[in-house]
């Protein structure tokens, strides 16, 4: 970038430098009270040096709104990025980025994320503190599961996962009410029933806990180990609302099918204690009866009513 | 947060004539084209075609690729039911791209397929806006 850019034009809003080689991006920019919108796409950016250093005190981590940064070769997000406290809008599609910091939470006002195109394989749970967030761009990376904090994201309007990894979805999915377009397409997604048969039965540990939180048997700090204490934090419930029990490690995957919109049928992943305990959506124990099935297909159609679009085809 | 479909001329009712308009990483579903003639050329940015074959009648595998092809700037492409199916798909994550649409005689229903089964699905298509005009729903 030229020096002297914030002299020549202080009131400089929108600035494009896509497709120059740029390689690195300087203190020029720091000065720029007024810039909203910056697109430097198609460069050379991704080395160090590719934001100017003390970006997060400058007014441009206030002010700015809009930054696409794809076609470049960043290998992972510069911190610096992170600290970019107003923008409502990232790009970083078709870089080299093979994971996202959970730091990604402190872009509290995001609306727009696009990170198609990339090498990622995993999204941090992290990213569901985003609540401002309604577009969601994941496609053509190599993610393999979706973790179920997701659902937490209550703006999502558009979720895209095509081109991934995917076998399965976490069923908490159909809790985004405002979900109208979700993409799946090129996902290795099952497409019959699964039960994890290496059901490991609980340790003593775990059964123990278990009975310490189902019975609610008092406890303090001052009365176990601190490693028991945590564990004992990191109960999950069990989904099933009559089961009402608590699983820490041992649990039965079971994925089953749920109809959106009459005519998908999307895997989900259910987490169970126990092989005998029944499936959260039936009343019936054990296995997919037609009961179940259907009983999950009036929950799926709640929710589809919600999500209009569902691209899979 | 799609591509958006804005109708420009419908020839008294012979055609519809629109342009489509395609964000990063936006595809359609396989679809068929309901017994009418479809003309597309390139505007802006490329477009990747991906031909189908036409699924078994109780379809129940994987649809069958015939071929794939990227369209550039200005190119033009033609399909029909007796062609195949088609999906069309921007797959750049940098650029957007633009294309016009011919259809004669015009149709406003559709199939969509699942590509992992075959199934089809019939679908109204929906226009972004009519003649500069926003379509609201």
């Amino acid at each position: 970038l030229p020096a002297g850019l914030s002299q020549w034009f202080p009131a400089l809003e929108v600035l494009d430098v896509s497709g120059t080689g740029l390689a690195e991006m300087g203190a020029e920019l720091l000065s720029l009270p007024c810039l909203h919108t910056l697109l430097a796409k198609n460069n050379r950016l991704g080395g160090p040096g590719s934001l100017p250093k003390g970006l997060g005190q400058a007014p441009l981590a206030r002010s700015l709104r809009v930054l696409n940064l794809s076609g470049n070769r960043f290998a992972d997000v510069p911190p610096a990025l992170l600290q970019l406290r107003g923008l409502r809008s990232l790009s970083l599609g078709g870089n080299r980025l093979h994971s996202i910091p959970p730091d990604i939470q402190e872009l509290r006002s995001l609306e727009f994320l696009y990170l198609g195109g990339n090498f990622i394989t995993s999204i941090p749970p992290e990213l569901a503190k985003l609540a401002s967030l309604k577009y969601l761009v994941l496609c053509d990376n190599k993610i393999q599961s979706i973790p179920p904090q997701l659902a937490q994201l209550h703006s999502l309007r558009s979720l895209s996962l095509h081109n991934n990894l995917l076998t399965y979805l976490p069923r908490e999915i159909l809790n985004l009410v405002h979900l109208e377009e979700l993409s799946l397409r090129g996902n290795p997604l099952v497409v019959r029933f699964v039960r994890d048969l290496t059901y490991n039965p609980p340790s003593l540990q775990e059964l123990a806990g278990r009975t310490v939180k189902t019975r609610n048997v008092p406890y303090a700090p001052s009365d176990l180990p601190e490693s028991l204490v945590r564990y004992l934090s990191l109960a999950s419930n069990c989904p099933n609302p009559k089961c009402g029990g608590v699983y820490f490690d041992s649990c039965v995957r079971q994925i089953k099918f749920v109809d959106f919109c009459g005519k998908y049928r999307l895997p989900l992943m259910h987490y169970l204690c126990s092989p005998e305990c029944s499936s959260p959506f039936s009343s019936a124990s054990q296995s997919s009866t037609s009961q179940s099935e259907s009983d999950s297909e009036d929950e799926a159609s709640v929710a589809a009513h919600r999500m209009q679009k569902v691209l899979l085809g | 947060f799609r591509y958006t479909r804005n109708l420009v001329d419908n020839g008294n009712g012979k055609f519809n004539l629109m342009i489509l308009c395609w964000g990063e990483g936006h595809g359609s579903s396989i679809h068929d084209h309901t017994d009418s003639h479809c003309f597309m050329k390139i505007l802006q940015g490329n477009l990747k075609e991906t031909l189908f074959e036409w699924p078994e009648k109780k379809g129940n595998g994987e649809m069958i690729k015939k071929s794939e092809r990227v369209l550039r700037e200005n190119q033009c492409a033609y399909i029909n039911d007796s062609i195949g199916l088609h999906r069309v798909e921007n797959i750049s994550h940098t650029e957007t791209a633009v294309s016009l649409h011919l259809y004669s005689p015009p149709f406003d229903s559709c199939n969509t397929f699942d590509q992992r089964t075959g199934h089809k699905h019939k679908v109204t298509m929906t226009f972004y806006s009519q003649f500069g005009e926003r379509t609201l729903c």
